[in-house]
């Protein structure tokens, strides 16, 4: 790329800005996991006036956090200064893949919440005791995860899938 | 984590001691009966008023107004379900019940579950109520007994549990802002719902708890009824009034020295009688219910039939 294609210095540092506004909102369902690191943050584009535009992907289609989730990444990215305004859209592709999410959210995941991530047809393991877990439910509390049990110590755990 | 090795206890007093250091069970650990038997049947009634719940939620999908709440409708419905089975499988592993017992039991009225599941949601604005005080006390409640709780695989459940329906909660305080803030027939429709559902929503949290109430002695809970009950009163009285609603209380009011709010004295009569199952809309509950496990029976049995599950 050219130097004269880059983006000017002080739209770089305000999109750096923005990243970190939108990584300060947590999933509504898991406080203190970053949207961010879950794999939700496709893209953001920083307009010459502005304006920050935030293309976001459901891990579901049909997740009823949506709302919640633009709510708050507005909030945030509306609160930096030299931001004139912000639009999240929910973007239909690429499909978000249980592989978007990061080694930092996934081992939060495991830690606090009892949740494992399972990454393609890898057998799932107990953030407990790290035995094989057999799945008991396809669909749990949410459709992004299902119900499994720990061959090991017994364990009840949820899988987020996908 | 390492799991420890199953632990044994030579006595109560030893096993207490253990509990009040902080001390967390585990299934395999032989834990005193008493102890187990408490905390089943605390775990069950949880996982049968979740069961119920997404009952009455799910009667409310067709019938809720907009797509945006429908939507969350639909979610929640899941989301209880989903509770229920998790809580259901936690209990079941404690040996005293299998899950199918319990279902049946709870179908059967010979179980209980949570005395605002006995009421029937006749409008819109009693779901709003629901979702907005019901589903509060309910996360108060269950915050109290995550908080300290000494039974493992139910406090490591309740970690998420709590996470998700503190986004109910959310969901209900965007409900609640439509309706206070809409016309003049959606907001006599809400103060007709805090009438009908204020009560129900304190009595839920239960009478003053005992001095020596076990479930607080073995950490199962951390705090009083009253004390939760008390501070629901302190959140709810002025959002509600500050939006121009009453309070069907005529015993409250301010205490101006203790600088707080005072609720009049309770009626109990109508929370015994839903622990009873002959609440106002027990019957046609529990019918339902059992109606729509008679008439999945086909489903169970198609399940458990090897050659017609492909894997």
């Amino acid at each position: 790329m050219s130097v004269a294609h880059q983006p000017p210095l002080d739209i770089m540092q305000l999109e750096a800005r923005v990243h970190s506004a939108v990584s300060s909102v947590d999933d509504p369902e898991y406080p203190g996991v970053s949207i961010v690191d879950l794999g939700l943050l496709e893209s953001i584009d920083i307009g010459t006036d502005g304006t920050a535009q935030i293309g976001l992907i459901s891990t579901f289609s049909g997740c009823p956090a949506l709302a919640v989730i633009a709510d708050d990444v507005t909030a945030a990215v509306q609160a930096l200064p030299g931001v004139s305004g912000c639009k999240v859209t929910w973007l239909s592709a690429p499909a978000w893949h249980a592989d978007r999410v990061s080694h930092e959210a996934r081992a939060s995941l495991e830690r606090k919440f009892t949740v494992a991530v399972q990454i393609g047809l890898r057998a799932t393991t107990c953030p407990l005791c790290g035995s094989k877990t057999e799945e008991q439910s396809m669909f749990g509390p949410s459709r992004c995860r299902s119900v499994h049990t720990c061959t090991g110590c017994g364990e009840t755990v949820e899988v987020m899938r996908g | 984590m390492v799991l420890v090795m199953p632990r044994s206890w030579s006595s109560m007093s030893d096993f207490e001691t253990f509990l009040n250091n902080g001390g967390i069970v585990e299934p395999d650990d032989a834990m005193p009966d008493e102890y187990r038997a408490a905390v089943f049947k605390f775990i069950e009634l949880h996982a049968n008023s979740e069961q119920m719940g997404g009952l009455t939620e799910r009667d409310w999908i067709p019938r809720t107004p907009g797509l945006r709440h429908k939507m969350a409708v639909i979610a929640k419905t899941q989301d209880e379900f989903g509770h229920a089975h998790l809580l259901y499988m936690v209990a079941a592993d404690m040996g005293i019940k299998t899950r199918r017992k319990m279902i049946e039991d709870l179908y059967a009225g010979k179980s209980r579950f949570h005395n605002v599941f006995h009421y029937r949601a006749k409008t819109w604005g009693h779901q709003v109520a629901i979702a907005f005080l019901v589903d509060a006390a309910a996360l108060a409640s269950q915050q109290a007994v995550f908080k300290n709780c000494s039974y493992g695989p139910y406090r490591r459940i309740l970690k998420r549990i709590i996470s998700e329906e503190g986004f109910h909660m959310r969901l209900g305080e965007d409900r609640m802002m439509r309706i206070a803030q809409g016309t003049e027939m959606q907001r006599e429709m809400f103060q007709q719902a805090i009438d009908d559902w204020w009560w129900p929503a304190l009595q839920l949290f239960g009478p003053d708890s005992k001095p020596n109430d076990l479930l607080l002695r073995w950490h199962i809970k951390s705090e009083r009824n009253e004390v939760l009950r008390d501070r629901w009163v302190q959140k709810f009285v002025p959002m509600l009034q500050s939006y121009g609603f009453t309070i069907p209380d005529p015993g409250l009011h301010f205490d101006d020295d203790a600088d707080r709010w005072v609720a009049g004295p309770i009626d109990w009569e109508p929370l015994k009688k839903t622990f009873a199952n002959v609440g106002p809309d027990s019957a046609r509950r529990i019918g339902e219910a059992s109606s729509h496990w008679e008439s999945s029976a086909w489903v169970r049995d198609a399940l458990a039939t090897p050659e017609l599950v492909s894997t």
